[in-house]
């Protein structure tokens, strides 16, 4: 089945084998679906009619929910259908770029930002775009708390019709990226007349978007061009549909029938898969750092052998990660940095060369001589003891991960050599979730990364400082300090560097938190894990590329979206 | 009448225990809501730690308020008939969701358990009938396919027919791009050519059990008095095997497929799985992956409805095919 015959579009040929097969035999079936996919095929191209599919991700029955403010919202509510003011590339150490607004200034105290927003545009429902939109949205997220997720703190004032200032309670640089390019933007003259903006499920969005609402199903929706949108040109699809796909095995197979256009999927035998299918393409964006979290700090409760810093030290130098990478990553990870932040888009905020990427094989003399200065002596079986305990670690890692699961079972074997015992329990996703947040773990596998903006700050203020994070048996903020790390020269770095948006300043304070985690290494990391993103370009071309990262493609991903598929071009 | 009051008696009580355990197996489960939807948020984007303090007032969980004031809350919401909201799908209403993938996995699952019940009796009927025709020889066949893990027959099908011959469509309940929902042929038709394959690996790998049961039943009723009493009085073959041997033989399958008739429900989350398709039994695992209380209780409030109601409807029958029942109450 390889060839033409595979790319069915399948527009009528389904609905018309429907009927076939009401009536008929399934033996007469099988001769329509022969003939009718190749042309099929071919008519969707000619007819002008364009449209892609995407796999987003969602599976099972799909809720209608366009409000932005919803955290239950369908995916392309925001960056699709309503746009942020600026647009933070995730892959790229590109500047923001302008979307709804133009320009931005901060007060030199950081209290006051002054926004100029983009004259022109229209909402989809022929009313103009103004400052006052802005205003107003800004405004009603302060005013309830329920929309509040970003802790913004800011109130708004229109000073014309394309000047917005926002003025925050106190110095706020840091909720730069969360206001100008997490925030979307919505209509003054819709939204003053919904009673209940956290609950209403806004089935008509009227946004600025590139695409507009066009139909909705709980199995499918889609969504059609917007034809006044600022832009001029843009977007050249006429309609992008959604699906909904219970297993990564039946989006692989979409995919290879040319019934999906666009998916993120961790394939481990990708390049198997695409082989003998030209019109397949796939692009790796390594951007969430995969560590081993681990509860550190015994005077907030934290038990085991991970606790003594010696311990931690020595699984980050026995690991082999070209290994794990070859075995368990399907190869396409790419080295991970001690300090967390990624070697290839973060390399000028890494102070010391040494740590801009972690050691590739493992080095377990090392390993050795750090666990035997710590006191650490080798047991009768192998395995290497202190005060009569056995060095032996548990890491929670969720059921069905499968690529963490065998990271694990590689990392176990090569810890073994150093005599570090490393057992795994496969959790349901809720059980680990909850273990994490309350720190009830020795070792947890998870991933740090794809911060507001690609910032330290969003790394470390929420990852390392004591503001984040809890006792053992307490929840910690989300997405916070789950390792229960607390060092007081981080966290006074941390707020130094956000006190200022001078980059030299920060650098001279990221420096010093660096040398703080590189020594203690709270999170041990193993390697950036792949982002894998497949497209197919019979209907679109003008996917990012490796080459060209205009935008973190995976198909999942909020505002990035809505780049991607402005981006796109019709194939001629 | 005394029999059909303590059948409904029973069934009360049966249902109340039922509605409890719905409201306390869920809140056993580690984690909640909020937690789960916090850290699915941030596997789509940056969370802020004020994320939760919004979530919390959004979804207005109530976890400070004790378990049997929430309980007696909910028997009572119960009782109107609200099941509450789902965190999954917020702010969409339990009885929506369930509204929007009920139809679906009874329509296929309930079509595909008939035929199958159908289709093994009449077989098993004709092959106790005919012992040692060549009908014998399907039953070894179909008890294989009975034997193969239910999720591997299916996706063994799925890669043959859909992956590689394109005979069946590869997901979904109907062609999203061409048949919009609705009440017309395009769209009708496309359900029904898509759900052509799950129903046919649920008859293929159920119609054995059936079919094997119905026989030796068959078979042992065809050896009483009264089938050879019929006999000698000159009856026609046909009607000995229908009215007299089959009308017997048939009783313990009845009970048996009232238990798979409740379970069509529950029964179906492997198979939509396998087809993305898109039931009731995908919003239960969803509801179970993310602590969604509510969509929970609400699924295991229609399992045990049906369950129930389909044992009470049979239980009724019973009383009147087989009279005997009756009497003994």
């Amino acid at each position: 089945m390889k060839g033409p015959k595979m790319l069915l579009t399948s527009q009528r040929q389904g609905a018309r084998l429907g009927v076939a097969l009401a009536a008929v035999v399934a033996a007469t079936a099988l001769a329509t679906a022969g003939c009718s996919s190749g042309s099929t095929a071919k008519s969707s191209a000619s007819s002008g009619k364009s449209q892609i599919t995407v796999f987003n991700g969602a599976t099972g029955t799909i809720a209608e929910n366009f409000n932005p403010f919803s955290p239950t919202q369908l995916q392309p509510t925001s960056g699709v259908i309503y746009e942020p003011l600026y647009y933070y590339n995730l892959a790229s150490t590109a500047a923001p770029k302008p979307e709804l607004a133009t320009a931005f200034k901060w007060n030199a105290d950081g209290t006051q930002l002054t926004i100029t927003t983009r004259p022109g545009v229209k909402w989809t429902d022929g009313q103009p775009f103004t400052a006052k939109d802005v205003a107003y949205t800004f405004n009603l997220i302060h005013k309830i708390p329920a929309l509040n997720t970003s802790g913004l703190n800011a109130t708004a004032t229109t000073t014309d019709d394309n000047t917005v200032v926002l003025t925050f309670k106190t110095k706020s640089f840091t909720q730069e990226p969360q206001v100008l390019g997490q925030t979307a933007i919505v209509a003054e003259h819709i939204w003053s007349k919904i009673s209940e903006p956290a609950k209403d499920i806004n089935k008509n969005p009227v946004g600025t978007g590139p695409y507009k609402v066009k139909s909705f199903a709980s199995e499918s929706y889609s969504l059609t061009k917007n034809t006044s949108y600022w832009e001029t040109g843009k977007p050249q699809i006429e309609t992008v549909r959604y699906i909904s796909l219970a297993t990564a095995d039946a989006a692989s197979a979409a995919l290879l029938a040319g019934q999906v256009d666009w998916m993120s999927a961790f394939l481990p035998n990708l390049k198997d898969l695409l082989n003998g299918h030209k019109n397949l393409a796939y692009v790796n964006t390594p951007a969430l750092t995969t560590s081993l979290f681990t509860c550190s700090n015994v005077s907030l409760g934290c038990t085991g052998p991970q606790t003594d810093p010696a311990v931690r030290q020595a699984i980050y130098y026995a690991m082999d990660r070209t290994q794990v990478n070859k075995l368990a990553g399907g190869g396409f990870a790419v080295p991970a940095s001690p300090t967390m932040l990624l070697p290839d888009r973060d390399k000028a905020w890494i102070a010391n060369p040494d740590d801009v990427t972690a050691p590739q094989s493992a080095d377990t003399a090392k390993a050795s001589s750090i666990l035997a200065a710590a006191g650490y002596t080798k047991g009768s079986d192998g395995i290497l003891q202190k005060d009569g305990k056995r060095l032996s670690l548990t890491v929670q890692v969720v059921a069905g991960y499968s690529d963490y699961i065998s990271a694990i079972s590689v990392m176990a074997t090569q810890l073994k050599a150093v005599g570090i015992e490393l057992k795994s329990t496969q959790l349901a996703y809720n059980a680990w979730n909850s273990n994490e947040t309350t720190g009830k773990f020795q070792l947890t596998m998870d991933s740090i990364g794809l911060g507001a903006s690609s910032s330290p700050h969003f790394t470390y203020s929420p990852r390392y400082s004591s503001a984040n994070t809890s006792k053992v048996g307490e929840v910690a903020a989300s997405n916070g300090n789950y390792a229960r790390y607390s060092n007081p020269k981080v966290d006074a770095a941390v707020a130094a560097a956000a006190a200022t948006n001078d980059e030299a300043t920060q650098k001279g304070q990221y420096a010093i938190v660096q040398k703080e985690i590189v020594r203690d290494l709270p999170y041990i990391p193993i390697y950036v894990n792949s982002t894998l993103t497949e497209f197919n370009t019979t209907n679109a071309t003008g996917w990012p590329t490796n080459e060209n990262k205009y935008a973190f493609p995976a198909s999942w991903k909020s505002w990035d979206n809505g780049i991607v598929l402005k981006e796109l071009k019709l194939v001629k | 009448m005394r029999f059909y009051l303590q059948k409904v008696m029973f069934y009360v009580v049966a249902f109340w225990a039922a509605l409890t355990l719905n409201f306390f197996i869920p809140r056993l489960m580690p984690g909640n809501p909020v937690d789960v939807m916090l850290s699915k948020l941030a596997a789509k984007g940056p969370v802020t730690a004020a994320a939760r303090h919004a979530v919390e007032l959004l979804l207005g969980t109530k976890t400070s308020e004790p378990i049997w004031s929430q309980y007696w809350e909910y028997l009572v919401k119960v009782s109107h008939g609200d099941l509450g909201l789902s965190v999954t799908y917020y702010p969409a209403t339990v009885s929506d969701i369930i509204g929007q993938t009920l139809p679906w996995t009874i329509t296929l699952i309930g079509l595909a358990t008939i035929i199958s019940f159908i289709l093994g009796i009449g077989l098993g009927q004709l092959a106790g009938w005919k012992r040692g025709s060549w009908l014998d020889n399907l039953l070894p066949i179909t008890t294989m396919f009975q034997a193969i893990p239910y999720f591997w027959l299916a996706l063994i099908l799925v890669y043959l027919l859909s992956s590689r011959l394109s005979i069946f469509p590869l997901f979904g309940g109907y062609d999203v791009y061409g048949a919009p929902p609705g009440l017309n042929f395009t769209f009708i038709g496309s359900a029904l050519y898509y759900g052509v394959l799950p129903a046919l690996t649920i008859v293929i790998s159920s119609v054995g059990g059936w079919m094997l049961g119905m026989r030796n039943m068959m078979v042992a009723t065809l050896s009483e008095d009264y089938i050879l009493t019929a006999e000698a009085k000159g009856l026609r073959p046909r009607r000995i095997m229908t009215a007299y041997a089959a009308r017997n033989a048939v009783l313990p399958s009845l009970s048996g497929f009232a238990i798979s008739l409740g379970f069509v429900v529950a029964g179906s989350i492997v198979t939509e799985q396998v087809f993305s398709y898109p039931g009731i039994g995908s919003a239960l695992l969803n509801a179970v992956q993310n602590n969604d209380y509510s969509l929970m209780q609400g699924i295991f409030l229609v399992i045990t409805f049906s369950v129930l109601g389909a044992n009470l409807v049979v239980d009724l029958l019973y009383a009147i095919i087989d009279p005997r029942t009756r009497a003994r109450a």
